[in-house]
């Protein structure tokens, strides 16, 4: 598969003796991993290790009453069974610690840590581990955040202010009652997503032991090295340098480690029994255990004037939050700021809350609201486009953002706006491949490969012959953006140290930097940096990334971040050590230099105003799909990827990624249903949560790679890891309906879905699952 | 996974003796596909597993004779998918065992297992619920999360009959040979399947101490053809929506015998016999198949969440009935 690259190339730059940056050298790990000898953190062992296995609740909320470990102690080989008493400090989580690394009291959703047993063998912890006699008084079920509000609704969690209402937020601009009573055309619809599982392919596995320094070691997986040492450490009340954690090799993250798992429990066990411990998690407490990504329910108002302008846009979305914050607060801001999606719109109102349930966590997951906010916001403009009788194209190249738009939050964008490059290449492109696209003035048509007619009616139910309902193609497009970096004021920096070593030349390099490296190759694109800086050839480039206490602070493998922070952070410590270089005899000179991005602020708590990022990604997707209209099947034939990354630094590990994340959209957009039933997991395998297989995902997925210059990254790089997955599920309802002629609005697009919204036929039922009644509702004036 | 002893007998009698007296607490392993799912989930709890892959007297021949096809109960799906003899006289069950689960999953599952294989509902498969198919007092799809269940009510429990392969068997008019300590008998799947009860709660009348030993297929009638849709969230590796197998039997320009079985829709393979009344004697067309299409579903009581499945049968139905009555070769 070729990449297409768009734009201009890097000038003003001496040549290099190979223009490290922009090329794609083979991934180091790749042989490791394809062949099985890579050490992920189940591979792991330490001599005379205890084995571990957690005590999961598997009940929803119910009050402890008594655990009794004594049956578990008399099995044989069951050393110890620890539980809330041995905790030093009872509490973690990534922005506020509302969690127990071992339940104290009360359980609150299934997958809560109740008690863990340590054994000689891992078979005598498993059977220890079904002996510990938990005795619970279950208490009501709060698993439906529509009414998680209402006065006499039990609380999740006792004792906070605002009861089980984690957080909100408000951002207002303008006088968007106002501009929807004026606007000429006015629309009005529900979405409603559900959560998603990451499935990354290591479920989560550590080892975890004590240094004779006292030191505490925990060898896992993660996003995060440093952040995971400030929680563990705060569990166990030691300051943060006794703690180390390394990371072994990453079975793929998608913001699923960001939080703490198996750490802490590791930790708990290693510093407690003073033995070497390790734990692996099997694919079900893996599903159980993570945070996922949050459902929504969103009610979208907009409307137009008469010259097809979005005048104004009332939203409001709700997002379950499950039993405990992980990052919903952060989540929730970034999905209420995206909304409007990439749009100038100059009324806004749009409100955002999430509330606590007794269902599984929900936290980061690649895209961290954006996907939710934006199937609302690009459904909503296509069928704005619609209704008005516009181009879908055209209509987005009117309203979409341009360099020096104010966002709703009433300051100016971060400069690079590629909203509109990215649209006007892929329709261009998708019109080359598909043959069928747009062009600003209507479709063109008659150029496709299929039978296709636009705007043909459906037939109804009854009339269903078999020759009426063959399967139709259509095309979809949608545009995407995302926050690239940490965003509402939080710290947001990273940490590079550069030593250099030769005699007379720089002959070779160390790079150290605590960047994770979960499968999306940052750590090649890290030492490309530095040896495109250096004039050095890659192999004289060594990386010491995976030990918190060998390497600074990058922060996390997260919001798409790295390439930009941390290969910043990299580019000017290679600038500053060479700086040194000339002015030592010594065969070594060093240099630490922390990249701290432009400021970001909160916003207001009432008006919302303030300045959320100092970065955006901005994409586009056109998607070609057959849908089956007797059995609602959807197929997804081709799809074309535009992101624009400021600059690639490794052009084949951005193909990667946008391959990668396609598979996963199209895992959400049409098959990844997870379900809950009163708090309980309904989908606890791999038989019950369909991914996507090989051959679900199309042979044609074009990248479409773009490179405006951002002022701040490396070279002018910006992140893109999570834009693959903004625009796709929007692209693929448009294409549906372009197929047709339905659009759906409930996340998943199963063939059930499909099949109820073109048949309505009795008994089919958009009963809802979660989050709230899944109606929808046009009133289009 | 909880501890289990192992043994491989040689002879059936010696695996008959294992098996007697076990009280279920004792199971054979064939391909494991199935059973070692269910024990991972803390489902099925042997205490022992009875390898019968190496017995003497048990294979995977697939042979012709006067009787019919006969299959061997340790045929995988992968030999089913490419047995010239399958394809040629039960193409319905070649069809089926290529539509199942995966290739890595085909080259060990067997027939005889696959057969046997437990219900898909989710409640069933969660060791933290106490399902009424597990031995409890209810069932809790019936008035829970029931997308993927039950069209046609058959007992307290809405889960559906996951096997793709047997919905095309009971189409095919299949029996099984089975052994047991009182030796042999032979059941037409049609008895062989049954829906559970208070005192038997499985999905078929297999008794714990007894083995399935083959498959028989009749020889198919002339101008007979046959064929297998299914209807399924992904593209491969997925259990059935619904599945629909018919096999249909001219005698000149007219439908001389027809069967038409669901898969997905009740606990057994379900056999619509008001659509076969419908298209015995009459001249295939579209309007006919959606008649018989519409007498299949008629008696479908929906549960809140699987209403689809309906119109979805519908299809398949009408699908399949034109796909083995068209001119020309019959469909591979």
């Amino acid at each position: 598969m070729g990449m297409l690259t768009l734009g201009h190339r890097r000038a003003g730059m001496p040549p290099a003796p190979r223009d490290v940056v922009g090329t794609s050298p083979p991934r180091p790990d790749a042989l490791a991993k394809v062949t099985g000898a890579a050490r992920y953190p189940g591979d792991l062992s330490r001599p005379g290790q205890l084995h571990l296995w957690a005590v999961l609740a598997g009940r929803p909320h119910a009050r402890i009453l008594g655990v009794d470990a004594r049956p578990a102690l008399a099995h044989p080989g069951v050393v110890a069974v620890l539980t809330a008493a041995d905790v030093p400090r009872n509490r973690f989580g990534l922005i506020e610690d509302d969690q127990p690394v071992l339940a104290e009291g009360v359980v609150r959703w299934v997958g809560e840590r109740v008690a863990l047993v340590a054994a000689e063998t891992r078979e005598a912890a498993a059977t220890g581990a079904r002996l510990v006699e938990v005795t619970y008084e279950d208490l009501p079920v709060v698993a439906d955040p529509a009414t998680a509000l209402a006065p006499g609704t039990p609380l999740v969690q006792p004792g906070r202010p605002d009861g089980n209402l984690l957080t909100e937020v408000r951002i207002r601009r303008g006088d968007a009652a106002g501009a929807l009573a004026g606007a000429a055309t006015v629309l009005e619809a529900t979405f409603t997503t559900t959560w998603q599982e990451h499935a990354f392919l290591q479920p989560e596995a550590g080892v975890a032991w004590v240094e004779d320094d006292g030191r505490v070691v925990v060898e896992t997986a993660g996003q995060w090295a440093h952040d995971d040492r400030r929680e563990v450490a705060s569990t166990l009340g030691l300051p943060d340098e006794q703690v180390v954690i390394r990371y072994a090799a990453i079975g793929g993250a998608f913001g699923g480690r960001e939080d703490l798992t198996v750490q802490p429990l590791l930790a708990l066990a290693a510093w407690t029994l003073r033995r070497p411990v390790a734990l692996v998690w099997d694919r079900t407490e893996s599903m159980l255990g993570h945070p996922k990504r949050h459902p929504m329910s969103i009610r979208a108002r907009w409307g137009v004037d008469g010259d097809g302008r979005i005048r104004g846009v009332e939203a409001d979305l709700t997002a379950d939050a499950g039993a405990y914050a992980s990052t919903s607060q952060e989540v929730v801001k970034a999905a209420t700021l995206l909304l409007t999606g990439a749009y100038r719109v100059p009324n806004v109102a749009l409100h955002g809350r999430a509330v606590l349930t007794n269902n599984v966590p929900t936290g980061a997951f690649r895209g961290f609201g954006a996907p939710q906010a934006q199937f609302a916001a690009e459904s909503m403009v296509a069928r704005l486009a619609e209704a008005i009788g516009d181009d879908p194209v055209a209509f987005r190249q009117r309203n979409l953002y341009r360099e020096g738009d104010l966002e709703p939050t009433g300051r100016p964008l971060p400069a690079g706006v590629g909203a509109l490059a990215t649209l006007e290449a892929c329709a261009a492109e998708a019109r080359r491949r598909f043959g069928i696209g747009w062009d600003g003035l209507g479709r063109v048509p008659g150029a496709s490969s299929a039978p296709r007619q636009a705007g043909e009616a459906v037939p109804s139910a009854g009339t269903d012959g078999i020759a009426r309902k063959r399967p139709r193609r259509g095309v979809g497009i949608a545009c995407g953006i995302k926050n690239l970096g940490y965003s509402f004021g939080f710290p947001e920096r990273a940490t590079a140290t550069v030593e250099l070593y030769g005699r007379g030349e720089v002959e070779r390099a160390t790079v150290r930097i605590g960047a994770a490296d979960v499968g999306q190759g940052v750590h090649l694109a890290l030492r490309q940096i530095a040896a495109d800086g250096l004039r050095l050839p890659l192999a004289a480039v060594a990386l010491v990334a995976d030990d918190s206490a060998e390497a600074p602070d990058a922060g996390s493998a997260s919001a798409s971040r790295l390439t930009l922070v941390a290969g910043r952070a990299v580019h000017d410590a290679v600038a500053a050590a060479r700086a040194k270089w000339p002015e030592t005899d010594d065969e070594r000179v060093e240099a630490t230099v922390t990249y701290r991005p432009p400021a970001t602020t909160p916003l207001d708590p009432i008006t919302g105003e303030g300045t959320p990022n100092y970065c955006y990604g901005y994409a586009a997707q056109a998607v070609e799909v057959e849908v089956d209209p007797a059995t609602g099947v959807v197929r997804v034939l081709g799809v074309v990827s535009a992101h624009d990354v400021g600059r690639a630094i490794n052009p084949r590990a951005i193909e990667g990624q946008v391959e990668g994340g396609v598979a996963q959209a199209l895992g959400y957009a049409l098959l990844e249903d997870f379900r809950m039933a009163d708090g309980f997991v309904l989908t606890r395998t791999w038989d019950d949560y369909l991914l996507p297989t090989a051959l679900d995902v199309p042979d044609e997925i074009v990248p479409l790679v773009l490179e405006t210059a951002d002022p701040n990254g490396p070279f002018g790089a910006r992140g893109m890891a999570e834009l693959p997955l903004v625009p796709f599920l929007p692209a693929v309802a448009a294409a549906i309906h372009d197929a047709v002629g339905v659009w759906l609005t409930d996340q998943p697009f199963t063939p059930e879905r499909v099949q109820f919204a073109l048949d309505d036929s009795p008994g089919t039922s958009a009963r809802v699952r979660t989050p709230s009644p899944a109606t929808s509702s046009d009133d289009g004036s | 996974m909880r501890r289990f002893d192992y043994a491989s007998p040689a002879t059936i009698d010696d695996a008959l003796a294992l098996l007697a007296g076990g009280d279920g607490a004792v199971r054979p392993l064939a391909g494991g596909t199935d059973l070692l799912t269910l024990m991972k989930a803390d489902i099925a709890t042997p205490e022992r597993l009875i390898d019968i892959k190496r017995l003497a007297e048990l294979d995977d021949a697939i042979a012709l004779d006067a009787d019919g096809l006969s299959i061997g109960a340790l045929a995988t799906l992968d030999d089913l998918e490419d047995d010239p003899l399958v394809r040629q006289l039960a193409p319905a069950l070649a069809e089926a065992a290529a539509a199942a689960a995966s290739p890595q999953l085909r080259n060990m599952a067997t027939i005889g297992g696959n057969l046997l294989q437990r219900p898909r509902c989710w409640y069933f498969r969660s060791s933290l619920v106490h399902c009424w198919l597990k031995g409890g007092t209810e069932c809790q799809a019936r008035d829970g999360e029931n997308a993927l269940h039950a069209l046609f009510d058959q007992s307290p429990c809405v889960a559906v009959h996951p096997s793709d392969l047997a919905t095309a068997l009971v189409a095919l008019d299949a029996s099984v040979r089975l052994r047991g300590p009182a030796g042999e008998r032979s059941l037409s799947l049609g008895e062989f399947f049954a829906p559970p009860t208070d005192d038997r709660r499985t999905e078929n009348v297999l008794a714990p101490d007894e083995l399935i030993l083959s498959v028989r297929i009749p020889p198919p009638a002339d101008n007979a053809r046959g064929t297998y849709l299914k209807a399924m969230d992904r593209k491969v590796w997925a259990f059935a929506l619904v599945g629909v197998a018919a096999t249909v039997a001219r005698d000149g320009d007219r439908i001389g015998a027809a069967r038409i079985v669901l898969g997905g829709v009740a606990q057994t393979p379900w056999r619509a016999r008001e659509a076969e009344d419908l298209l015995v004697g009459q001249r295939p067309d579209a309007d006919l198949f959606a008649r018989a299409a519409d007498a299949a579903l008629a008696g479908a009581a929906p549960l809140a969440d699987n209403g689809y499945k309906i119109p979805l049968a519908r299809t398949l139905i009408r699908r399949a009935l034109a796909a083995v009555t068209a001119d020309g070769a019959p469909p591979a």
